[in-house]
């Protein structure tokens, strides 16, 4: 991301992704069409706005956010497709965090 | 009436603002101890804690819990790993009984944690699939709190006020509930 003509660097938009993605999660208890879906709304303009300046990494990311978020937004009443969703965007941005600090898998059992 | 455990219970409070000092082995030792004994459902011991002190993944945590306002340099995660229940079917995945149990952790090393003089706050609002890929937890270990620990900065520029409470006489029934008294509690 050339930080020169932009207000935010490629490290802030993976903090504001994280915070409305986090967010998003923990307010699955409220009602879609107040909380979440604010915040995912939000991620999604802002992920449209950077996706052509950002690491392949993030690109990543931001590739789910802008396919994923449109969907759940058809899904709002079927909580439970709206959640699984919110989990994915959220297992994501887990991958996007992990692989931009390096962090590898380790054995799963 | 009071003694030193009375004491250490009434006093505790939650601290969000910590000096930079990480907290010592011998004390992070002293409180996973006391960890260990508290009690679980059908003594299933479920109850894992994760300690996390690596301040690259300290920040990385924080990114993805909006709960966590303290800047402790050491979470210490009370998880269940289900792998633990003998007669573990999936229904059994969501029991409150695991939840008690790592109420009754979290409690008890926060009271130890106090008594050494160590800051505590327990926080619950944490992305648990975004954790799961930080670090690396399988499917059957989650992370349910986590205890905030380090020592408390001595001049807090945010004091909060004291955690409000009831008296204990306005949270009691005696014998039978009675409809009335939830009145008077309010
Ligand atoms: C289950 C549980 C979840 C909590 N979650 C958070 C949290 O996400 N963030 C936070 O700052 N405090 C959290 N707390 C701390 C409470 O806000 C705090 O205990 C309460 O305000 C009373 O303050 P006191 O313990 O100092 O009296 C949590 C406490 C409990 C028991």
């Amino acid at each position: 991301m050339d930080d020169e003509k932009k207000f935010l660097t490629e490290d802030q938009v993976v903090e504001l992704m994280s915070l409305f993605f986090s967010c998003s999660l923990l307010l699955l208890r409220e009602p879609a069409l107040y909380g979440p879906l604010r915040q995912l709304t939000a991620a999604e303009r802002l992920a449209a706005m950077v996706i052509d300046d950002v690491s392949p990494e993030v690109r990543t990311l931001l590739e789910v956010a802008l396919e994923r978020i449109p969907v759940s937004h058809t899904v709002t009443t079927r909580r439970d497709q709206y959640k699984a969703i919110v989990v994915e965007l959220n297992e994501a941005l887990g991958d996007c965090l992990a692989a931009r600090a390096g962090l590898t898998e380790g054995a799963v059992a | 009436m009071s003694n030193p455990v009375l004491e250490n219970i009434r006093t505790r409070r939650v601290v969000r603002e910590m000096t930079d000092e990480q907290v010592s082995e011998e004390h992070l030792e002293i409180i996973l101890e006391a960890g260990r004994w508290s009690p679980t459902g059908s003594n299933h011991l479920p109850n894992r804690f994760l300690v996390v002190q690596d301040p690259e993944l300290i920040e990385l945590i924080r990114r993805v819990s909006p709960g966590i306002y303290s800047n402790a340099p050491t979470y210490l995660f009370v998880c269940v790993d289900r792998r633990n229940f003998p007669t573990y079917i999936d229904e059994q995945a969501d029991d409150p009984v695991f939840l008690m149990d790592v109420g009754q952790a979290a409690q008890t090393m926060a009271l130890a944690a106090h008594s050494l003089g160590l800051a505590s706050g327990p926080v619950t609002s944490f992305n648990v699939p975004a954790l799961r890929k930080i670090l690396n937890l399988p499917e059957r270990f989650t992370p349910w709190m986590v205890l905030c620990l380090g020592y408390p900065q001595p001049n807090p520029q945010f004091v909060m006020k004291p955690g409000k409470r009831r008296y204990w006489q306005d949270l009691v029934y005696r014998e039978r509930f009675v409809p009335w008294r939830e009145f008077e509690a309010d």
